[in-house]
């Protein structure tokens, strides 16, 4: 990743839908030029995409949970079945397989407690599924958007 | 609280931008089967309303050094958590870090670019005198984003 690159980079974390030409403009370089290291950067999976970023207590939330989860298996594939169901569960917007004290990590967004208690359910019901340790916290708290989007 | 209440236009927006930001005006509008002036004034809108915060790149750590993502559960002495909290938050490579209620009383994300220097940092927030215990969760593969997630249709105005 060279200095281009960097500026590429926070031209467009602070705003995705700066034209390219606008970047161009601002680093000297022509347009075609910041197209193609644009798409290096999103070829080489260093930029994975882009998205908008809400304010979750005016859509209707309240809070953020994060599920801790242990499965019943040290199968990999397993513990890959599930996070894979939690990808497709409204409301999961980060998860991931995690080595330490507990095997997946899922963090959802909830509207209220009785949400919160109704995603908990189904996570613990999904098959494979042995232990849930939970945690929530206020939607006033952003996680920095460099790299998780919350 | 009461939630804002949107139309299929706005939610159609917003689902489009939570798949990819860059998405032209145009393409949108078309789906909507709107004229590009009212995308534009729509999106201008959703931000005034403070919906929208900003548009951003999603960013894989690991390809920028930071090889190692870990979450760290947290328990402290009890009234002690904002000062645990503001001496979190001058740790590099903190992400993140809240209050939370649950089994723990911070949950923290963490960003480093080895085990070595994940291991100084756990470390680092243990020896925090008001500190009583740090779980540790090392992220493995790759984590998934799903912002796409997000549930509005139950915004749509009847």
């Amino acid at each position: 990743m060279n200095e281009l690159d960097t500026k590429i980079i926070d031209f467009l974390t602070e705003n995705a839908r700066l034209s390219f030409r606008r970047i161009a403009s601002h680093t000297e370089r022509s347009t075609d030029t910041i197209i193609n290291h644009y798409k290096q950067m999103l070829d080489k999976g260093e930029i994975r995409g882009s998205t908008v970023v809400v304010d979750i207590d005016k859509i209707g939330y309240e809070g953020i949970a994060a599920f801790q989860i242990d499965t019943s298996t040290s199968d990999d594939l397993d513990s890959g079945g599930i996070l894979q169901t939690l990808i497709e569960m409204p409301n999961i917007i980060v998860a991931t397989k995690t080595v330490g004290d507990h095997d997946l990590l899922a963090l959802a967004v909830i509207h209220d407690v009785k949400h919160y208690q109704q995603i908990s359910r189904e996570i613990a019901e999904i098959n494979g599924v042995k232990n849930l340790t939970s945690c929530i916290w206020s939607g006033n708290e952003k996680i920095l958007p460099k790299y998780f989007i919350i | 609280m009461a939630r804002r209440k949107l139309d299929e236009i706005d939610v159609s927006i917003l689902r489009n931008l939570q798949k990819d930001a860059r998405t032209k005006y145009s393409d949108m509008a078309a789906q909507c089967n709107v004229s590009v002036d009212t995308i534009i004034k729509r999106f201008r809108k959703l931000k005034d309303k403070g919906i929208i915060t900003n548009t951003t790149l999603l960013l894989d750590p690991r390809k920028f050094g930071e090889e190692v993502i870990a979450n760290f559960s947290i328990d402290v002495e009890p009234s002690s958590v904002d000062q645990v909290l503001e001496f979190l938050k001058k740790q590099n490579g903190l992400c993140f870090a809240t209050h939370a209620m649950g089994e723990y009383d911070i949950f923290s994300i963490a960003t480093r670019r080895n085990m070595n220097e994940m291991n100084n940092l756990k470390e680092t927030i243990q020896s925090h005198n008001m500190v009583r215990e740090v779980k540790t969760n090392i992220w493995v593969d790759q984590f998934l984003l799903c912002p796409q997630n997000f549930e509005l249709e139950p915004l749509i105005e009847e």
